[in-house]
């Protein structure tokens, strides 16, 4: 028996020994109460004979995920995979090599990405709008906004992060590098725009943003509240907290989000 | 959300396991595993299943009633509809009366070589 089936079985075993005597009860009858049938007992005592009350709800719990290596240990060949996000805005590239240690850094235009020869090869093709590096990813999205097929300019972005890393260049410039401030500098400003600027503007919805964790100068954040299961939040996330954050704290990295939409309580629209 | 059509859970207990019926939550609705084999009895593997044939918003794996449940790792085989079969697993995660741990994962978006 499928799920459903099993469901509306238990449903329908359930109303037939439930049913009389919730239509007895209904409140919304009072005048239907005759003298031949008992009176309507008190709504707290029909509460009290409902043996069917829902469990008190459990806390969810999150596993690590166990991963596998996405490619062989021992290849000494530059391998790269392409992964398109399904939302088609942007594609994660995936390299099995280190290009930023323990830290990663946004590029939103040519101009920034001055002396960082990997950002500056990405930049020279004609489709790239911006560029997150972060450990062994780089993260780009396109000008074009209407084309959903990655493939053809992928190809043309893992060709660039090869030639770079075979000419052996400065990848991504040390004056970025030495910009980067301390964790919890960047906590700090982060945490403040958070309270100040994201938060109050997010609760007129009940949502509500929670710092998780700093590393580096990459961020983790969990939305909750309204935000969580929020058919917007990726629309919140991208062009309202990305916004904010990087306003206020220039120096932050990648931004991740932690948030399991499929839970929750109260999600404002799920 | 893909529409699941099947999934099947292994599931390795730890040191210490409720030797109790194991339940999932589909969508909020708590059930029995079908086709069990095995249990969750300390040291032992539990393998079971479900015909589910509908969307999936939320998954997930229900702890005991009373005392705790040491679980090493779950392996989670799914089928959706439209999708290539795929497997998802866990790491270790200890349950007990008051929680419950997810046990899915969208399928795996495609990645290509470049």
């Amino acid at each position: 028996m499928n799920f459903i089936k099993r469901f509306f079985t238990g449903m329908k075993e359930k109303d037939s020994v439930s049913g009389p005597a919730e239509v007895e009860n209904t409140p919304s009858e009072p005048n239907a109460t005759s003298a031949s049938q008992p009176a309507a007992p008190e709504p707290a005592t029909t509460n009290e004979n409902f043996s069917d009350a829902p469990p008190a709800p459990r806390t969810v719990l999150h596993a690590p995920v166990l991963k596998e290596n996405l490619f062989p240990e021992s290849s000494e060949e530059i391998l790269i995979k392409a992964q398109p996000s399904a939302t088609g805005d942007q594609c994660l590239f995936t390299v099995n090599r280190v290009l930023m240690n323990n830290c990663s850094w946004y590029f939103d235009s040519f101009e920034s990405a001055a002396e960082s020869a990997l950002a500056e090869a990405l930049f020279s093709l004609d489709d790239v709008e911006t560029v997150l590096v972060c450990e062994s990813t780089v993260t780009v999205t396109r000008k074009d906004k209407t084309l959903v097929d990655w493939a053809p300019l992928a190809k043309e972005v893992g060709a660039a992060i090869r030639g770079v890393l075979k000419e052996g260049n400065v990848l991504i410039a040390e004056k970025i590098i030495s910009s980067i401030p301390s964790e919890e500098t960047i906590r700090e400003g982060i945490q403040k725009v958070i309270d100040e600027e994201v938060n109050p503007g997010v609760a007129g919805h009940g949502g509500q943003i929670n710092l998780l964790d700093v590393k580096g100068n990459s961020v983790t954040i969990q939305m909750g509240g309204g935000c969580q299961g929020c058919s917007a939040a990726d629309l919140t996330l991208k062009q309202g907290i990305h916004t904010s954050f990087r306003k206020a704290v220039p120096q932050v990295g990648a931004i991740f989000d932690e948030t399991d939409h499929t839970a929750g309580l109260n999600p404002y629209f799920s | 959300m893909p529409r699941v059509l099947t999934f099947k859970v292994n599931i390795e207990t730890g040191n210490q396991g409720p030797n109790e019926t194991v339940n999932f939550c589909f969508n909020g609705h708590k059930m029995p595993f079908d086709n069990v084999i095995g249990s969750n009895e300390p040291e032992s593997i539990f393998e079971g299943g479900f015909d589910v044939n509908s969307y999936a918003h939320s998954l997930t794996l229900v702890g005991p009633e009373k005392g705790k449940w040491d679980i090493e790792k779950i392996t989670v085989d799914y089928e959706c509809e439209g999708e290539k079969p795929y497997v998802v697993k866990w790491g270790a995660v200890t349950l007990d009366e008051k929680t419950e741990v997810n046990i899915w994962q969208d399928p795996p978006v495609p990645s290509f070589d470049v």
